[in-house]
């Protein structure tokens, strides 16, 4: 033990506290401004939540329709990551596990359409949902949200699979199963830890879309959360308390579902890391 | 138990231009131990994996109790297979990894248990049944593997070099416990390797290929004493069989092979002796040599490699452009630079033409 180890332990923890105070501050901050009143916020910016106001969340939630707004995230964003989740399971096994003509020229199509920012398409959108008379329904936005994730679960777990040894899927074969079966019974469980990742990055920023969501949603009714908040930003006034709270309201389910599936995902890789 | 026939069987890949595997004619019989040897590449692995249905077959015809199945699934062909990888499903514990197979048969849920508690404890594993692989020991993976082909009852085994991933010690013991299960199933096996040791324990019969071709099929013993070409002669055998250009010589009614500068004898009794002069490829086993005192080749130690059980002096005989390998017990006496005379046991030599390589005296040909 010398003088050396100590000190570098000690600078390690100096850093990762720095570290961890840069990331944090904003939820704290802002968690500290959903307790407080806007009046309370103007007066002093970054004042404590003294007292703390508890009831603005009660408030959010049944008098400005944030339950309304929170299902209607729920809904959309699960569905859409449950169909995006499935459905490049599949894509990403097939072309990883089979040789066909074209794989390689499909797998580049799919992985292309990355290259350009989503707003390009969002026109093109608008008019397909009209045309199909999707627009301003929640099944025309989870398509949508389905349509803009799946290239990127494609890739992602298409390089997983491919990584997959193939003997794995040929002892299956010879255990007596079809295809569809090996895909459900041996793919899926063993890349858990890809499918673990794709379900939180896809959960997360369908969770936070916004533009999508507000040309594509025209009913208070159907709009999701982030387009809830908008709500309390007004052209006059900005009520920055409810702001806070809403946001506050709309972290939840994200920090479950990656608290959940990161647990998995860390699982899974320490299972492949001790192998 | 099962009999396994290859017909010609052939196989060529999408935009290969030469076949992986070439008209490979092989009968395997029932409870047979057959062993595909060569070295990578040479087709015995997607062989193999022909028979098991891994593979499609681009031509020739692959028969089991003489029923044609081309063109059967491999989870129809009620064949199990041991991988190299041992290809243990990661997220399964032992217990499900054997009992896999036996759902989709259609099995009981009590029936499952009792034979893969069965053969759990045969090989050791019931204190493992519940953990996941990636908490096993290598051995204690491969017996899994072993264990999900067993609990099966299949009739054909194959394995495709099952034991390479496994440290010297425990490679010697399992490849035991292979030759035991063996003989306790008394089960068609087809075993695929590149390890000749592996090869001449196990095997009943040896097949052994080289770029995709059968280049011979026999007993692991007469495999190795009578080869059928310089490659098998070079493949089998640790020091490999000794390679030297001579030429056959007839004086008079008597044969007798140049070696160099030196010439040999060959009795009238011996099966090279009806040979026709000329030159030839001269194969001698290290073991058919001997350090002698009586009037013999001459040669000079080169090397002295010392393996603890035996030594390997490494000679050069004059006029020999390459050196012979020779086993000598394990206390001679001889430092490099010395002068010895060599006897060879040309009963057990063998001949070969230089310019096809094949066996000009061998006992035993392709197919035997």
């Amino acid at each position: 033990m010398g003088f050396g180890r100590p000190l570098g332990r000690g600078l390690l923890i100096v850093a990762l506290a720095l570290y961890t105070a840069f990331a944090a501050s904003p939820f704290v901050w802002v968690f500290v401004l959903s307790l407080r009143t806007t009046t309370e916020i103007y007066a002093d910016p970054y004042g404590l939540p003294l007292p703390p106001h508890f009831g603005k969340f009660a408030d959010a939630w049944l008098g400005s329709s944030y339950d309304v707004y929170f299902m209607n995230s729920v809904a959309v964003v699960f569905s859409a990551v449950a169909i995006v989740t499935v459905v490049g399971a599949m894509a990403a096994h097939c072309l990883a596990r089979y040789q066909f003509r074209g794989n390689r020229a499909l797998y580049f199509l799919i992985f292309s359409t990355l290259i350009f920012p989503p707003q390009v398409t969002i026109i093109a959108l608008f008019q397909i949902l009209i045309e199909y008379q999707l627009f301003d329904t929640r099944i025309g936005l989870i398509l949508v949200y389905v349509s803009l994730q799946l290239p990127i679960t494609v890739y992602i777990l298409e390089s997983f699979f491919r990584r997959v040894p193939s003997d794995l899927f040929d002892a299956a074969r010879i255990d007596g199963y079809s295809e569809v079966v090996i895909f459900w019974r041996i793919s899926l469980p063993v890349a858990w830890p890809a499918i673990s990742t794709t379900i939180i990055v896809n959960t997360i920023l369908l969770w936070n879309e916004f533009l999508f969501a507000i040309v594509l949603i025209s009913s208070d009714s159907k709009r999701t959360l982030p387009i809830g908040i908008l709500k309390f930003m007004g052209d006059q006034s900005n009520d920055v308390g409810m702001v806070a709270t809403g946001l506050m309201i709309a972290i939840v389910p994200v920090v479950a579902i990656y608290v959940f599936f990161s647990e998995k995902l860390i699982q899974g890789m320490t299972a492949g890391a001790v192998k | 138990m099962a009999v396994v026939e290859l017909i010609g069987v052939t196989k060529t890949y999408p935009g290969g231009t030469q076949p992986a595997v070439q008209g490979v004619d092989l009968r395997i019989e029932h409870g047979e131990f057959m062993v595909l040897l060569g070295p990578s590449g040479c087709g015995k692995s997607t062989t193999l994996r022909m028979i098991a249905g891994l593979e499609s077959i681009t031509a020739g015809t692959l028969c089991i109790d003489d029923l044609v199945i081309n063109r059967v699934p491999a989870r129809d062909r009620d064949i199990a297979m041991v991988f190299q990888s041992y290809a243990l499903y990661p997220h399964m514990s032992v217990r499900d990894n054997m009992a896999f197979g036996l759902r989709r048969r259609g099995f009981s849920r009590p029936d499952i248990e009792r034979r893969v508690a069965s053969v759990a404890d045969g090989l050791g594993l019931g204190p493992y049944l519940d953990r996941r692989p990636f908490a096993l020991s290598g051995g204690q993976r491969q017996r899994v593997a072993l264990g999900r082909a067993i609990v099966r009852e299949p009739k054909v085994f194959l394995f495709d070099e099952p034991l390479s991933n496994l440290d010297a010690a425990l490679r010697t013991s399992t490849r035991g416990e292979l030759a035991r299960l063996h003989q306790n199933l008394g089960a068609t096996m087809i075993y695929v390797t590149h390890d000749q040791v592996e090869a001449m324990t196990l095997g009943d019969r040896i097949c052994i290929m080289s770029s995709g071709k059968v280049v011979q099929i026999g007993r692991p013993m007469d495999v190795y004493s009578r080869p059928a070409d310089i490659f098998v002669a070079g493949f089998l055998g640790s020091p490999p069989m000794n390679l030297l250009p001579a030429t056959i010589e007839v004086d008079g009614g008597s044969h007798a092979i140049r070696l160099g500068d030196q010439r040999v004898p060959i009795p009238a009794t011996m099966p090279a002796s009806d040979m026709r002069p000329g030159p030839v490829i001269f194969g001698i086993r290290p073991e058919d040599m001997a350090v002698v005192t009586a009037d013999s080749l001459e040669a000079q130690v080169a090397t002295v490699a010392p393996l603890g059980a035996e030594t390997i002096l490494s000679l050069a005989l004059p006029g020999v452009p390459q050196e012979a390998l020779l086993r000598a017990a394990r206390d001679v006496a001889l430092r490099p630079g010395d002068h010895v005379r060599v006897a060879c046991d040309l009963a057990t030599a063998s001949f070969f033409d230089p310019d096809t390589g094949r066996a000009l005296s061998s006992r035993l040909s392709v197919g035997a």
